[in-house]
């Protein structure tokens, strides 16, 4: 695997510097994929294994965190026979516009509350988990990983539109469970059973 | 007007709220967005709302450790490849 001109110490040296820090990274993105943290580092040992053999493909001063989730979302598909996910809709728009109804139904019923009154971590993870695929790992490329919707296509292979889609209509869905979370927890103002009752209206957001 | 930015309405800047959040728009569509926003009380709880939320989600990340063993079992496979720290 040596590149020409470089000794194996200095490759090797390179790769723990260049791709070793970003194992947590990677495992964080397996286990949004797989959903399943035996099978998560199944597909970490494996990804960096082929990193490491193909270490001389890889471009010093490139995007090597990049590189890696590319490596891990093709070995995570490969372990799925191919696995197809066509549910695709191209439209970002319509899916911001869904987000902002589903905040706005929040303000009404005074749920919105719950983002500064909660340590919400556990839920929204446990709302990640549910999230379906391709939703999730749009999801987790950009908002947990903080990619680029440019770096999110180019490990998922799709165009940037697409990335733009999957990610609002995970965002909108979390919201949705969010909203589901904060109703359960008690922060609905909004009266039982009718749900129309609500005492927020749309000026009582306090964010503003 | 700050900087000429170009007027749009809501539904316009609401379509692009998460562009804007996620800093993925150009510099005339950033301009004609935050402005609107800056006058705009209708749309301005949606930013402070998505605006948290992304920011709780991003604290996800502490929610997922990756077990120490992990670690270690990479770095053995690595080693068995030839790998030498």
């Amino acid at each position: 695997m040596a590149e020409h001109g470089k000794s194996r110490r200095e490759q090797d040296e390179e790769f723990a510097r260049e791709a070793l820090p970003w194992m947590e990274d990677v495992y964080r993105f397996a286990l949004s994929l797989t959903r399943d943290p035996a099978d998560a580092e199944d597909i970490v040992q494996e990804t960096f294994l082929r990193a490491y053999r193909s270490w001389h493909t890889f471009q010093l001063g490139s995007d090597c965190r990049r590189w890696l989730f590319t490596i891990c979302r093709n070995v995570f598909l490969r372990t799925r026979e191919r696995e197809r996910f066509e549910v695709e809709l191209e439209d970002g728009d319509a899916e911001a516009l869904a987000a902002v109804r589903v905040h706005q139904q929040m303000m009404q019923d005074g749920t919105d509350r719950i983002l500064t009154r909660l340590d919400l971590g556990p839920a929204l993870a446990r709302a990640l988990d549910e999230l379906e695929e391709p939703f999730r790992s749009a999801v987790v490329l950009v908002d947990l990983e903080d990619q680029s919707y440019e770096t999110a296509a180019q490990v998922l292979g799709v165009p940037i539109g697409t990335v733009r889609s999957r990610l609002f209509r995970g965002r909108r869905q979390l919201q949705e469970r969010l909203m589901h979370f904060a109703r359960d927890a008690g922060f609905s103002t909004a009266r039982d059973s009718t749900g129309s009752s609500g005492t927020g209206g749309h000026g009582a957001a306090r964010h503003a | 007007m700050p900087d000429g930015a170009e007027r749009i309405d809501c539904l316009t800047a609401v379509r692009q709220l998460w562009d804007y959040l996620d800093e993925e728009l150009d510099d005339a569509r950033f301009a004609a967005v935050r402005h609107h926003l800056e006058v705009c009380q209708s749309c301005l709880p949606h930013r402070d709302f998505g605006r948290q939320f992304l920011e709780a989600l991003q604290a996800v990340r502490h929610e997922r450790p990756m077990p120490s063993e992990v670690r270690r079992r990479v770095m053995e496979r690595l080693a068995a490849a030839g790998f030498r720290a």
